[in-house]
């Protein structure tokens, strides 16, 4: 291994060094080194099988890795160990995830699941005195607004339309405050042009939250990859990381998204 | 619409309170003869229902609130009846046989002294902290381990059913020091006051309707809190509140000892009110009596578990009075129909009839812009 | 199916190929002996000689019968002149030919044999077994004659040693004498004795050893140290052996008990595991397959009467119709209330509940509530000793059974079209019917196999337990924690925690007791939980919030 990275001083959130994980023989993950720096949005793309939701389960304490290290570094210079953290503490850090499938609580109001998101009361016996305070409720209201729910304020999320309930968590991952922000396939099942606004929303994210989107929509991840860096994860690890045009015209993505075959 | 809903509901409860809590009572006080006095053994029915509405509403904050399903309720309601059982069969005194102060089935199975544990009971204090700890230890102990590993759903209802399973074979055998099969029964005096008077079994009955409403107003304000809403979006989608930054196992532990702790008080104001209780309260089928009643009622709704005890009680002391053999077979197609069609239980029939009717009318409505067309 | 539903048949008369029980000598030649001696004729010693060869109860009967003047002779046809009768409780018979006397016993004489002939006769009757044509008989005489460690006996035996043939008896035969010349044989004669019963693992022995021991305990002389000395040995030699047959025992009783946990567990498996559908009402369809069996067998005994050759099948047509009824209320239960509740485990579990309820008091209501009588065919009862282990018939054929199951499982689900659709089905029940599954017709059949299954368990379960309305119940939880230690969905994962579970509950009980071993094999499973969330396979699923 060569020298540790200066974390705090070079800018970086997040680095996950060496990193393996095997479930029953088969390596999900091997040897994977990766670094996000402060406000970067980071677009992570791959094949089926690469690893990508591993990768994100690893991160926020779902699994365990088998080697490696993950850090976060903290804005007050102090690097945590996430490996020894269960998810809510984790959570509580400043890493908020995005699931695949929209995950909402279904039977409350928009309302109440921003409320249960905002970072007020987390601990047991809290929640049973917790009254909800100004600043908590222009927290929701901006929130709402964020992601253009206020005239859903009190339906339930059960009933809201798909795309809504992707805007919904997404909100609710605002809501939380996190310093990082993991997006799991934000644009699945999103109309065309909800899907553009959902990459502009998470542009205007960057530089304020550091965010690793997942996607597989290519016309997504151009539109979001713009300024920032892509990585392609295959089998586990990293095959390339760059700007979005240096990665598509690399030989090996090339090869692994078309097949065996020297792609024309 | 929400604050009106609010206060019929509460007008509801405030009825409903006054009724049992002063009403029945004071019909019980009646002479005999007239025409609205309430006979004791009636009073004790409704006591031993109200119990049961109890243990039904622990039920319902576990599985309705929370999505968890436990088929041992009946083992912490059983519990709670034992701690307070060892007390009032210390309460009975020398009995004419042996004329020992040992509890009979001691006698006869040739205890030398009282066994340590039992020693303590002679003080009401004492089993009264244990109706409250012993339920909620074991659902400490037991939750702790089930949740840590991360077990749910169908699993969390199956081993809680093989946790039952455990103790009531272990209440069964005579040496386990609690009477065996035959449990505890025979009691005389609670607090020194005779249980076949009418007045003892009067307050009891008055304790328990004092039990169901507290637990109710207890049920409610939590559900009112934020805790309320994290509980029931742990039944929804657990890993989203992991994932906000709450200690869902904390939580759930919490809701599960607090359940286990309200099914043992209900327990501990049954036994004096029934007079007995033994192993054959922890046996399988008794824990999914009460997912019977909260089905029936309505689960994750503040009446449903209420009305469902009752409910299905009544219908039991009915049938097997009147029909003996078709009770099984009566409850069993009762408990399908419900999960079947009736979803929501009897506390969500209105609603489905509101569903059905606008289904019909909408039907309607776009048949006749048909033919208008 | 079919051809499933035959296998266990196939089995089952595979199974029932065992020895034919010993016939009794044809007789004609002891009775002709038996006369002679009575009248005197030819040698006594060549007589008596000969008489020893026979192991026939006859002889028994009929020494019995002259020292209580049972005996007579009577006046007959040439050429003999005299015929010997025997005196029955149900009259005289004729020695010779055994057919009741024709004439009047009334001119026949008693006959009373000298004092000698009988001290010799009752030897020959106390050795008499030692020449039974049953081998069983020769080993078991034997036994009882070198434990009686009478010095009479010992040469008894040791003439009739040679004559042995078959391994097992002449074991005896050895085992016998040794033990006798603990007692009676020279200092060199026991310590050789001693030496053999040691090597030869002689659990009978063993106490026989001790004594002799004791006895030389403070007996000075080498001679007694040697044999004190080989004595020790032999003693730790026969406990480790008995040891080893313990382990052994506890082997098998582990093995059955985890085959019974298999069979009925198997079923559940299927609907539970892999189909996601907790069926509460699995012990009743067990109790139907035990029911079926009891009334294939009430009409057996109707039409060919109890204990008839026609009867003794009863058991094997019972197979195919317990695995068919139960199959088919499965498909009914299937039909009519699950497909209902794919998406909904928690109210398929409470509807199965309420099923569960309503079958059993039918039962109770159709057959009574008192547990019903399934009598066990003949080629079922009884066991054999297999290296110091008793093995029963019955718990045999259980295991052989559980691994019949196991491959008729493994064939249905690999080797056939609808194996690969429910697995298909199981994996992802929408991308199934969307690639032209009929998902109604897989998870029907599907439900059903397991059902009869769980009907074929009873059907066994009729053969070593009770059979009552609600002994489903009994094997109800056990059966769920089979599935849940073994990983839901994985077939091999509850055959491997079946037989675990089955250990494990078998070599504690010896030591905790049945209530206490069972509650920790409880705890046990809980902890290990702990340590394996997901059983011993984890099924992993994709979707984040499962």
């Amino acid at each position: 291994m060569s020298e540790p990275p200066l974390h705090r001083d070079t800018d970086l959130v997040l680095s996950v060094e060496d990193v393996s994980k095997s479930f029953d023989g088969f390596k999900a993950i091997s040897d994977l080194t990766f670094y996000l720096g402060e406000g970067e949005l980071r677009t992570i793309i791959g094949p089926n099988g690469a690893g990508k939701s591993t990768f994100m389960d690893l991160i926020t304490g779902r699994t365990r890795p088998d080697t490696g290290s993950l850090k976060l570094h903290l804005p007050d210079g102090h690097d945590v160990d996430l490996t020894k953290f269960p998810e809510y503490r984790i959570n509580r850090l400043g890493l908020a995830r995005k699931f695949q499938t929209p995950s909402v609580y279904t039977e409350h109001s928009v309302h109440d699941n921003l409320l249960l998101s905002l970072p007020r009361a987390r601990s047991l016996f809290s929640t049973v005195f917790y009254r909800q305070s100004t600043a908590d409720r222009e927290a929701i209201e901006e929130a709402l607004e964020t992601v253009r729910l206020q005239d859903h304020r009190d339906e339930i999320a059960g009933n809201l339309s798909h795309g809504q309930k992707q805007w919904l968590e997404i909100g609710m991952l605002l809501a939380q405050k996190p310093s990082v922000l993991l997006v799991d396939e934000p644009a699945a099942g999103m109309s065309d042009d909800e899907t553009h606004r959902t990459g502009e929303l998470l542009i205007s994210l960057a530089g304020r939250h550091s965010l690793i989107v997942i996607e597989h929509d290519m016309t997504f991840v151009r539109q979001i990859a713009r300024d920032g860096k892509v990585t392609v994860l295959h089998q586990g690890s990293v095959l390339c990381e760059g700007h979005f045009d240096e990665v598509q015209n690399n030989a090996k993505v090339r090869e692994v998204y078309l097949g065996r075959g020297k792609a024309a | 619409m929400n604050f009106s809903k609010d206060r019929i509901e509460w007008i509801i409860v405030a009825l409903v309170s006054l009724v049992v809590l002063v009403l029945l009572p004071a019909l019980n006080l009646l002479s005999p003869g007239s025409a609205l006095h309430v006979s004791t053994f009636q009073l004790g029915v409704w006591g031993k229902y109200l119990c049961f509405a109890v243990l039904a509403m622990s039920l319902n904050l576990l599985w309705g609130y929370t999505g968890l399903l436990c088929l041992g309720q009946n083992l912490f309601f059983a519990l709670g009846g034992y701690a307070l059982g060892m007390y009032l069969m210390l309460m009975i005194g020398p009995d004419p046989v042996y004329n020992s102060p040992l509890p009979d089935f001691m006698d006869f199975l040739g205890y030398p002294e009282l066994p340590p544990h039992w020693k303590p009971f002679d003080s009401f204090a004492f089993a009264a902290l244990a109706v409250l700890w012993v339920p909620g230890l074991l659902a400490f102990i037991f939750g702790f381990l089930a949740f840590r590993a991360r077990i749910k759903g169908v699993y969390f209802a199956i081993l809680t059913q093989a946790l039952t399973y455990a103790a009531a074979l272990l209440f069964f055998r005579n040496d386990f020091t609690f009477g065996g099969n035959n449990g505890f029964t025979d009691f005389k005096t609670i607090l020194g006051a005779d249980l076949r008077e009418p007045a003892t079994l009067r307050w009891l009955f008055v304790a328990s309707g004092i039990l169901t409403l507290a637990t109710y107003c207890l049920i409610s304000w939590l559900l009112r809190t934020k805790f309320g809403k994290v509980q029931q979006a742990i039944r929804d989608s657990e890993n989203r509140v992991r994932f906000s930054g709450y200690s869902t196992t904390s939580f759930k532990l919490f809701i599960f000892t607090l359940s286990a702790v309200l099914a043992g008080m209900a327990g501990a104001l049954y036994v004096p009110q029934v007079g007995i209780i033994n192993p054959s309260e922890m046996v399988a089928a008794k824990g999914l009596d009460v997912v019977v009643w909260v089905a029936v009622g309505g689960r994750g709704s503040k009446f449903g578990p209420i009305i469902g005890a009752i409910a299905v009680n009544l219908l039991k002391s009915y049938t097997t009075r009147h029909f003996p053999e078709s009770w099984l077979i009566i409850s069993g197609g009762l408990f399908v129909f419900v999960v079947l069609f009736m979803p929501k239980g009897i506390v969500g029939l209105p609603g489905q009839f509101r569903g059905l009717k606008a289904k019909w009318d909408a039907r309607r409505a776009s048949r006749t812009a048909e033919a208008t067309a | 199916m079919r051809l499933l539903a035959i296998l266990p048949l196939l089995l089952a008369a595979l199974l029932a190929q065992e020895a034919p029980p010993a016939e009794a000598t044809d007789g004609r030649e002891v009775r002709e002996v038996l006369s002679d001696l009575v009248l005197g004729k030819g040698g006594e010693e060549a007589n008596l000689a000969r008489l020893g060869e026979f192991g026939d109860p006859l002889i028994e009967e009929v020494v019995a019968a002259w020292r209580i003047g049972g005996v007579l002779v009577a006046p007959g046809a040439p050429p003999d002149g005299e015929i010997v009768l025997l005196k029955r409780d149900g009259g005289v018979v004729e020695l010779l030919s055994g057919q009741p006397y024709a004439g009047s016993p009334g001119e026949a004489k008693v006959n009373r044999a000298g004092r000698s002939l009988r001290r010799k006769l009752s030897r020959i009757v106390d050795v008499l077994e030692l020449a039974s044509p049953d081998p069983g008989f020769r080993a078991d005489a034997a036994m009882k004659l070198g434990s009686g460690q009478n010095p009479d006996f010992l040469a008894e035996l040791q003439a009739r040693l040679p004559k042995q043939k078959q391994a097992g008896v002449r074991r005896a035969f050895e085992e016998a004498i040794n033990i006798s010349l603990l007692a009676n044989g020279t200092e060199m004669q026991k310590l050789a004795a001693v030496e053999w019963l040691g090597d030869h693992d002689s659990v009978a022995g063993r106490d026989f050893i001790r004594k002799l021991r004791d006895n030389l305990e403070d007996e000075a002389g080498d001679e007694a140290a040697m044999i004190r000395k080989a004595a020790d040995e032999a003693l730790d030699k026969i406990a480790s052996y008995e040891k080893a047959v313990e382990i052994k025992g506890t082997l098998f009783r582990g093995l059955s008990t985890g085959s019974v946990l298999l069979v009925v567990s198997y079923g559940l498996a299927i609907t539970f595991g892999l189909m996601g559908v907790i069926n509460m009402a699995h012990g009743e369809f067990i109790a139907i397959g035990a029911y079926t069996v009891y009334v294939v067998q009430n009409i057996f005994a109707a039409q060919f009467g109890a204990g008839s050759d026609g009867f003794e099948n009863y058991f094997l047509v019972s197979l195919p119709c317990a695995f068919l009824v139960a199959a088919l209320f499965g498909v009914l239960l299937e039909r009519g209330v699950i497909r209902f509740l794919y998406k909904r485990p928690l109210e398929s579990l409470l509807a199965t509940w309420g099923i569960s309820m309503i079958i059993q008091q039918l039962l109770r209501l159709q057959f009574g509530a008192a547990n019903v009588q399934v009598a066990s065919p003949e080629w079922l009862s009884g066991g054999f000793e297999f290296s110091g282990v008793s093995i029963t018939y019955n718990r045999l054929f259980l295991i052989v059974f559980a691994g019949v199951v196991i491959l008729m499982t493994w064939l249905l689900l690999r080797r056939t079209p609808l194996g690969l659709q429910i697995r298909a089905t199981m994996q992802n029940r929408a991308m199934a019917s969307s690639l032209g599954i009929a998902s109604n017709r897989v998870n029907m059949l599907t439900f059903g196999f397991g059902s009869g299954l769980a009907g074929l368990a009873g059907a066994f379960l009729s053969q070593i337990g009770n059979v009552g309305p609600s002994m489903g119940q009994a094997y109800i939880v056990d059966s769920f924690m089979v599935v849940v230690i073994g990983g839901v969905g994985n077939l091999l994962g509850a055959a491997l925690s079946s037989l675990g579970i089955g250990m494990v509950d078998q070599s504690l009980q010896p030591v905790l007791g049945p209530v206490m071993g069972k509650i920790c094999v409880l705890i046990a499973i809980i902890l290990f939980l702990q340590w394996r969330p997901g059983g011993l396979f984890p099924s992993r699923s994709r979707s984040l919030d499962d």
